[in-house]
């Protein structure tokens, strides 16, 4: 796997490259900002990027302009957003537009080396990434009585994953069940939810989070 | 008594300098003698002469002399006896008897110093009347042409009266026709120079009255409306006597003897006389309009009485000098500088195209200075102590409204620096801290790896330990940073920053109402601090849920905070200083807490 990391901070981009390369990633380029980040995306073609979202000029949001930038330009390619924000904001302006390929993790979770890989992985297979953080804040939101909570265990536990961004079959894997029972799973939680969206498409991660944020 | 009273900074110069005690009789004396002077030239008009002149030549010319001058006259009193300026009323009254003068040279069996000196007269009717319309209406002419062409009127009129006096022999001169018998001054007989003396005074005529077409054109197209208005009475028929000046002197160039049975010259001496009958009508309208002013003005006063409403004394000023565009600057002494009704900072006011800035004094300091039009005296002798006291009460007034402003602006700034403090401490634990520490977990989960390859099971385990606190310590710190300042709230606004406030808040919130739209940062912050306090507070008074609503009504950002918690007590006197600083207000109500902060932009 090709990946170009853009991180300003010189410590941190290393120890990301490093991080990479003792793990066999190919990392193919280095950007301190968005400019040369999009620069080496062009001339690299890599299959992801990694991208901390506050980089210069004026840290705050470049990264996500970027990653937009990229994913416009570079179907092939996915970003994932590194962030020191626990901000369902920011992750679901990145998926709102491409809402597959894309990722937002916390920075300090890349330093383990297997949640990195494993989210890199996941952008090549076409996945959503958000970061497992802002999804448990997200259901550990104080609410009103809702249709919520007429969810199972095994339910809740599906929808948090569909949260995060993974496949069914990436579900399946995960808690040891086919495919067949997530995808039931997932249909009766969006039943339940009164969500509208294609319960099998990506933009279910969205309509999810978005469900979560607004459910009082 | 007087002294109490506003004055202007240049106070109104005497009249022509006449003794102001003896200026009234004196005037009066004016008048009367000028109802003879109208008499006599009635009565010499009949006589022998009659032939030679205007008024004799038909009943209609009698009549266009008799009414011109009469009206002259007539203005001239009536100004005199009204309030000043009163060297227009003396001009007035002069133009009047010297209008007459030309009559009054044809007396040919009369004392023969009475034509001699007509003859020598005759010829200031047409300074006088340009040095009145360009002094009008102020009793003072101010641009320099206007200056320059009453003083090259009267100069003239002085050298063609002396060469005229001295060196002019009727007898010889063979264009005479009223006169052609007395000249008591005559030194020396001198026909050429007298005869190129009357040339040079017709070119000259003709080339002043173009100068006085001129300067009337140019004042009404400058003055602003309110000005023109009280122009026009008196420049229009100006231009219409200079107009028939300038023909009058073409004429004579051509007929060289002055024929009032000449109809082209009989028509011209009626367009003058008319335009003169005009002019005195102006002249009087414009001291009945001054008392309707007056009177208007005096009204005010006793409506003052009433406590009319901070800021109306403009209104009411303009309204009764019939100029809306009438503006009183206030002067803050200690401030040195001006401020209007409502405290706002505003240019010293300069005088317009025909219009004054009159400065109102009390007990010798500047209380307001008045842009209006119309000449300076007139408001100044218009506004009596009670007016001047309402105008103090007003500046006060404006002086505690301009502090005011003042006081508010600081208190936004403190407020503003205080935020942009906080986003900056914000920023600085991001990228100083937070960065160390995930630097620092990296190295210990390096340490921890190289731990593990050696088999030091204690070392792993201290370090597993290690990377714990880490991670506890940069979670304590992202919350740390959030509660100084979201860094959402500054880069994608109010809404999605009220949002991950409900994420985390300890009871149910929901957002019910909140746009996009993006608001100035202070309002942004106030707002958002506002719904963090009111949650805090709902959540401490028991509360189970709370609901918010966010909307922009009217130029206002309305903050909504209802919740179903008991026995609300606590003031929120932060809150208020925040809101308050940015001119808003807080309201704290029984199940809600309800924040209005004006916002000026998108």
């Amino acid at each position: 796997m090709r990946v170009v990391v853009a991180e300003d901070v010189m410590l941190t981009r290393e120890g990301i490259t490093r991080l990479l390369t003792d793990a066999g990633v190919d990392v193919v380029g280095e950007a301190g900002d968005a400019a040369s980040l999009l620069h080496a995306v062009r001339a690299t073609q890599p299959d992801a990027a990694v991208v901390d979202i506050r980089m210069p000029p004026t840290h705050t949001d470049e990264g996500l302009v970027a990653a937009q930038q990229i994913r416009a330009e570079h179907p092939d390619t996915g970003v994932l957003i590194l962030s020191q924000y626990i901000e369902p904001h920011y992750a679901m302006r990145l998926i709102e537009e491409h809402p597959e390929r894309v990722g937002y993790l916390l920075k300090e979770r890349v330093f383990d080396v297997a949640n990195l890989t494993d989210a890199l992985r996941r952008l090549a297979d076409r996945e959503t990434v958000v970061d497992p953080t802002i999804v448990a804040r997200l259901f550990a939101r104080k609410r009103l009585a809702g249709p919520l909570d007429q969810l199972t265990g095994r339910e809740r536990e599906v929808l948090a994953l569909v949260a995060e961004g993974l496949s069914n079959r990436a579900i399946a894997a995960r808690l040891f069940v086919t495919e067949r029972t997530v995808e039931a799973h997932v249909k009766q939680i969006f039943l339940k939810l009164g969500l509208s969206t294609d319960p099998g498409s990506h933009r279910r991660v969205l309509a999810v989070l978005a469900y979560l944020r607004s459910a009082a | 008594m007087e002294r109490l009273w506003p004055r202007l900074a240049v106070p109104a110069r005497p009249a022509l300098a006449v003794p102001s005690r003896l200026a009234a009789p004196a005037r009066l004396a004016a008048g009367l003698a000028g109802l003879a002077a109208a008499a006599g030239a009635l009565a010499v008009a009949e006589r022998p002469g009659r032939s030679t002149t205007y008024a004799g030549s038909s009943a209609a010319g009698a009549a266009l002399t008799l009414s011109a001058g009469l009206a002259l006259i007539a203005a001239g009193l009536v100004i005199c006896l009204g309030p000043r300026p009163r060297r227009t009323g003396d001009l007035a009254l002069l133009a009047g008897f010297t209008w007459f003068a030309p009559v009054w040279a044809a007396w040919q069996n009369g004392p023969p110093l009475i034509p001699s000196l007509a003859m020598a007269l005759g010829g200031f009717t047409f300074p006088l009347i340009v040095h009145l319309v360009l002094a009008y209406p102020a009793g003072r002419a101010s641009p320099a042409p206007a200056r320059a062409l009453i003083a090259a009127a009267y100069v003239e009129a002085l050298l063609a009266a002396a060469v005229l006096a001295l060196f002019r022999d009727p007898y010889l001169d063979p264009s005479c026709l009223a006169n052609c018998n007395v000249n008591i001054f005559l030194v020396r007989s001198l026909p050429s120079l007298a005869h190129a003396a009357g040339i040079a005074d017709r070119w000259f005529a003709a080339a002043a009255a173009a100068g006085l077409i001129a300067i009337c054109a140019a004042r009404l197209v400058a003055g602003w409306r309110p000005a023109r208005r009280r122009l026009l009475p008196v420049a229009v028929p100006a231009i219409m006597f200079a107009a028939a000046v300038a023909a009058r002197a073409v004429a004579l160039q051509r007929t060289t003897v002055e024929d009032p049975f000449n109809a082209a010259l009989f028509a011209i001496f009626a367009v003058a006389s008319a335009a003169i009958v005009f002019l005195a009508t102006g002249l009087i309208s414009g001291v009945v309009r001054a008392r309707a002013e007056r009177r208007a003005i005096a009204r005010i006063a006793v409506n003052l009485g009433e406590a009319p409403a901070p800021g109306s004394l403009q209104t009411a000023l303009a309204e009764a000098l019939h100029d809306p565009e009438l503006r009183i600057a206030y002067w803050l002494p200690g401030a040195r500088r001006y401020v209007n009704t409502s405290g706002h900072a505003v240019p010293e006011p300069a005088a317009k195209p025909g219009g004054t800035v009159t400065r109102l004094m009390r007990n010798g300091r500047t209380v307001a200075a008045v842009s209006h039009a119309g000449p300076s005296p007139g408001l100044e002798s218009h506004i009596g102590p009670a007016i001047t006291l309402g105008l103090e009460n007003e500046r006060l007034q404006a002086e505690l409204l301009a502090q005011l402003g003042e006081l508010r602006a600081s208190r936004a700034r403190i407020v503003e620096d205080a935020d942009a403090e906080r986003r900056r401490l914000e920023r600085d634990l991001h990228d100083g801290a937070q960065q160390r520490l995930l630097a620092l977990s990296y190295d210990i989960r390096l340490a921890r790896t190289s731990a593990a390859a050696d088999g030091d099971t204690a070392a792993q385990l201290t370090l597993a330990t290690a990377m714990e606190e880490t991670g506890a310590a940069l979670e304590e710190l992202r919350e740390l940073a959030h509660g100084i300042y979201p860094a959402v709230l500054a880069e994608a606004g109010l809404a999605p920053a009220l949002a991950t406030l409900a994420d985390t808040a300890p009871l149910p919130v929901q957002i019910l109402r909140a746009d996009d739209r993006r608001y100035p940062a202070p309002v942004e912050a106030a707002a958002y601090f506002v719904v963090a306090e009111a949650i805090g507070d709902a959540a401490r008074r028991g509360a189970d849920r709370a609901a918010v609503t966010v909307a922009h009504e009217g130029g206002q950002l309305v903050v909504t905070v209802e919740d179903n918690g008991t026995g609300r007590d606590a003031p929120m006197v932060t809150l208020t200083d925040r809101v308050g600083a940015l001119g808003g207000s807080l309201y704290i109500m029984e199940a809600a807490c309800r924040a209005e902060i004006p916002c000026a932009s998108s």
